[in-house]
């Protein structure tokens, strides 16, 4: 399954699955602390998080780690694992 | 030798992220209709948490 995850509100994440009509749940992580564990934020103030993708295998190890904005780690690097 | 210089060089560029093979750390939020989601509760599934810097911004 697919999981967003940004720094935003409930409410605002609300607003961003309703406008696109996302399929999946999108993820609020107001204190950054799931950020940081994730290395997608360096510290509870950091304003947005990096583009990072992770896949988290069946037995909860990271399977793959993407930066999207590295051009070597585009999302199209995803799509045959979904 | 050339391959590792290269190698050394491109990794220099790249962002820290943690690595495959990693313990994925656990985590529990609310989606955007306030339910909550815990990683572990997904444990036998495969899950693809994707970072993305704001709400409603392209890309």
């Amino acid at each position: 399954m697919i999981l967003g995850i940004s720094f935003d509100s409930v409410e605002e994440n609300r607003a961003f699955a309703e406008k696109f009509g996302y399929p999946f749940p999108l993820l609020s992580d107001p204190d950054r602390k799931v950020g940081i564990a994730y290395k997608a934020a360096e510290g509870p103030k950091e304003r947005y998080a990096k583009r990072f993708t992770y896949v988290i295998g069946p037995d909860g190890k990271i399977e793959q780690a993407i930066d999207t904005k590295d051009p070597a780690g585009q999302a199209s690097a995803l799509l045959p694992t979904l | 030798m050339l391959r590792h210089i290269l190698g050394e060089l491109f990794a220099k560029g790249r962002r820290p992220m943690l690595k495959p093979g990693d313990p994925a750390p656990e985590f529990e939020l609310q989606d955007h209709l306030g339910r909550l989601v815990r990683l572990s509760g997904l444990r036998g599934k495969r899950v693809v948490l994707w970072f993305y810097p704001k709400a409603d911004t392209p890309g």
